[in-house]
């Protein structure tokens, strides 16, 4: 059947990367599978608990590259319990065991120990790219033997992880000659850092690109790093509370005037405006910058600092930017192709008038023709605003809107936002991923059914009225893979509908929704290749067991089902009932 | 895939609930105390004139609620919705979670990941305000239990201050004086002050704020304590102070007498 030879086959399978195609590929032809499986070098898994560690090495002995995820998504938001799972350590030992050649490893939302992290380091010699995004469990220690042990690691990149900061020496652990590093990012560690040792590290690893730094390291540390890295393209830095002094200024600028190549610029947890007018030299060249944590800075010095940035593509900030400042980006930033809006007031409701509303949205929608990402945080929507934006920009691949009051209407007329979000998924005909919030009957999940053909993510909080909502959505998007929903009206009805469409997805969660106990035991029933899992932190698994037949009416509090080929998984807590 | 969408009202009109709504009633085996607050009969509970309005003022007053947080709620839609399919007579079971019986505090709302909202503002963690809506259950682990604003863990009240549209937290915990008080809110406002003061698009400068307390500088501050009187800081020993105050504000020395007596918070807000 095949015209070639295996090796040619296998040379022309490498210049497909993507996940997608490469599992595509798989299924054509017996001997295809077997060609494509032993030349697969990366492997994505979304769910670890789908498949098993021995199973994946015994398809892809050649693996070099795994990422995994491991909560659910709502787990960002506290709604799952700490100890739900998520354990990376199995992974690691079997692949140890099994000599797999690992290179890269990246992690979401799992739980790392130091244990796991020394193991990884003394496994396997080619390791060269640690990645642990919303991970939990390890401390410095466990970074100390990364440092230590991985002679060729070119990345460690430690995004918002929750790392119990020993403040030991681990920065010190890296080897003496000089390294491979490429991308360094500490920006979550809490404690403090032996700037000593940094300036060394940096100084000693002439490839570095990436420096993201946390909050510890002073303004002077960092005019040193960027003096010893004039060719870092991406810099996150620390926090500067207060305004440098002339001298201190000017040799900021100085060093920052060197970085030529600095395109991504981040951190800032807290800075003085004076600070962020050093960096203005730069601004030009930004394509990517992240001021979402920057809470202090107010709108006004935002908003000068943005008129520079004529290159952005991606741009992190705060509502206090406030619309008017969106209209400044919307007028400056014509290549911005992804926005984030972050709330910068989660508990002062009324002092602040100076947050974005619905105005900013527009402008941005109206002013950057390549916009197709945007995550925003409001206090109020309307209708007239959403369709203008779905006009302006029918391109969204991703569009996630908050209002932070849930069921919030229109603010003009009072009415649900069904139309608005409707005229978004009608005109953005490749969208993925959609977060709805405000006010929602079941005609917005009518409209998603109906015309969101693309749509694999949907997240859904405070809406809906009837089953309808939920069996709108499940009849009419073919192609959802993950449905997340909290504290909305769905039960039973909808929940059992259509059995098989969990086949097609990955995950299903329901919390604070009408799912009953017993509806749960009837989709376990029905269903053998998903695990069910209840999760309620009130009560253990033996009152679960005694409880009597009347208990099958009771609403489950969280519920989360995934399909696995794997079954029932054995590290659940008690806190977690897998029916 | 569904058909046309249908012309009518997804949602049924509410006064056809009542009828519907006792059968229902009559099926109900276990009522708890909230639900029988909300029983749709056509004597209301307390027993007065208004009877039918009543119940439709109600009825509408949860329609138009904006936080649908009470199991009522969805057990009226559900009904509506759901009345043809017995597998959902069942639907209205009695809750064992607290958190939708009782309005408060939404656990993992707004969605924003705890690692930004411990950085979203000026303290280093928030636990309990009372005006929060993204209370976060403790995750943390260290055993802080939900804090009333008034305990000792990290008191932060607000601030604000007038010409300053945005509004601070201050730690009360911090300061053990009313000096370091003022020392704090010198160190929030300064920066914001001066680019309030800033006209000509430079850096404008700034003056440390100062005489907060004993009326000689620019401006006072003054508080709200709980029981909604107005009073300027300074004038009780501290630890009484601490014990009452609810909200800071910082306003002009011109103005004392007049924002005293007349609520000065609503009145700045008109102005600015």
């Amino acid at each position: 059947m095949n015209y070639f030879p295996d090796e040619v086959i296998e040379h022309i399978f490498d210049f497909i990367s993507s996940h997608k195609d490469r599992n595509s590929i798989s299924l054509v032809s017996k001997s295809w599978h077997k060609i494509e499986r032993c030349s697969r070098k990366s492997v994505f898994i979304g769910n670890c608990y789908a498949i098993n560690p021995e199973r994946l090495i015994q398809r892809f002995p050649s693996l070099r590259s795994l990422t995994l995820k491991g909560k659910p998504h709502f787990a960002d938001f506290n709604l799952v319990p700490h100890e739900w799972g998520g354990f990376v350590h199995p992974w690691i030992v079997a692949l140890a065991k099994a000599r797999v050649e690992l290179e890269e490893l990246r992690l979401k939302r799992m739980v790392v120990s130091d244990e796991s992290l020394e193991l990884l380091s003394r496994s396997f010699a080619s390791f060269k790219s640690l990645v642990l995004v919303s991970c939990e469990g390890f401390t410095t220690d466990g970074l100390a033997s990364v440092a230590a042990n991985c002679r060729h690691l070119r990345e460690l990149d430690l995004q918002e992880n929750e790392i119990d900061d020993h403040r030991g020496q681990w920065l010190n652990c890296f080897p003496e000659s000089s390294t491979a590093l490429t991308s360094l990012n500490f920006s979550c560690l809490k404690g403090e850092t032996n700037l000593a040792a940094l300036e060394r590290l940096v100084a000693r690893s002439p490839n570095l690109e990436s420096l993201k730094v946390n909050r510890a390291v002073p303004l002077d540390a960092l005019t040193r790093l960027m003096s010893c890295a004039p060719q870092l393209v991406d810099l996150g830095v620390g926090s500067y509370e207060n305004e440098p002094d002339q001298e201190s200024f000017m040799k900021l600028m100085a060093a920052i005037k060197k970085c030529t190549e600095l395109r991504s610029l981040s951190g800032f947890s807290e800075v003085a405006p004076l600070c962020l007018t050093a960096f203005y030299p730069i601004c030009q060249n930004l394509t990517s910058l992240n001021l979402s944590y920057a809470a202090e800075i107010q709108g006004n010095h935002l908003i000068r600092f943005i008129q520079f940035c004529k290159r952005l593509q991606r741009l992190w900030i705060l509502d206090s930017i406030g619309d008017k400042g969106l209209e400044v980006v919307a007028s400056t930033c014509k290549e911005l192709q992804e926005l984030r809006v972050f709330p910068s007031d989660l508990h002062d409701e009324e002092d602040n008038d100076t947050a974005v509303t619905e105005i900013g949205l527009v402008a941005i929608s109206a002013g950057c023709p390549k916009l197709h990402s945007i995550l925003y945080f409001c206090k109020q929507m309307t209708n007239a605003a959403l369709i203008t934006v779905a006009k302006n920009c029918p391109n969204f691949i991703r569009f996630r809107l908050c209002i932070l009051e849930p069921n919030k209407p229109d603010h003009t007329t009072s009415q649900s936002l069904d139309e608005g979000f409707g005229a978004i998924v009608q005109a953005c005909k490749g969208l993925r991923r959609l977060s709805l919030s405000g006010l929602l009957t079941d005609k917005v999940f009518l409209y998603i059914g109906m015309y969101a053909e693309q749509l694999e993510m949907l997240s859904i909080a405070f809406a809906g009225d009837t089953d309808k909502g939920m069996l709108y959505v499940l009849n009419g998007c073919k192609k959802m893979r993950k449905l997340e929903i909290r504290d909305s009206p769905f039960g039973n009805t909808a929940l059992l509908a259509d059995v098989d469409k969990y086949r097609t997805m990955r995950s299903l969660w329901m919390s604070s929704c009408e799912v009953t106990l017993g509806g749960c035991k009837r989709l376990a029933r029905n269903a053998p290749w998903l695990n069910v899992e209840i999760i309620n932190e009130n009560e253990n698994n033996d009152l679960m067991m005694e409880r009597n037949e009347e208990d099958e009416r009771e609403k489950v509090d969280r519920l989360y089902l995934y399909r696995t080929v794997v079954g029932a998984r054995k590290d659940a807590p008690p806190c977690v009932t897998i029916l | 895939m569904e058909g046309c969408p249908r012309n009518k009202e997804t949602y049924p009109k509410l006064l056809d609930l009542i009828p519907q709504g006792r059968q229902w009633y009559q099926e109900e085996k276990n009522n708890t105390d909230q639900e029988k607050k909300l029983e749709l009969r056509l004597a209301p509970p307390g027993g007065d004139e208004e009877g039918r309005s009543a119940i439709n003022r109600k009825i509408t007053e949860i329609r138009n609620s904006n936080i649908k947080k009470e199991a009522e709620d969805k057990s009226i839609f559900n009904l509506s919705g759901n009345h043809s399919s017995p597998s959902n007579k069942t639907t209205f079971a009695p809750h064992i979670s607290h958190k939708r019986t009782a309005p408060g505090p939404v656990v993992g709302w707004p969605p924003v990941r705890s690692f930004r909202k411990n950085l979203a503002s000026t303290s280093s963690s928030k636990l309990g305000n009372e005006s929060s809506l993204g209370g976060q259950v403790n995750k943390s682990g260290d055993g802080e239990k939900q804090v009333k604003p008034s305990k000792r863990e990290g008191m932060f009240v607000k601030i604000n201050m007038d010409s300053v549209p945005i509004g601070r937290k201050v730690d009360l915990d911090a300061c053990s004086c009313y000096e370091q008080l003022s020392f704090a809110v010198d160190k929030l406002f300064r920066g914001l002050l001066a680019a309030q003061r800033d006209t000509s698009g430079g850096e404008g400068e700034e003056k440390p704020i100062i005489g907060l307390l004993d009326g000689n500088g620019e401006f006072t501050l003054t508080y709200e304590d709980n029981e909604g009187d107005k009073m300027l800081v300074g004038d009780v020993p501290w630890d009484m102070f601490i014990s009452s105050v609810k909200r800071l504000r910082v306003i002009k020395s011109s103005e004392i007498s007049s924002a005293l007596r007349f609520g000065c918070s609503k009145q700045q807000k008109m102005r600015t």
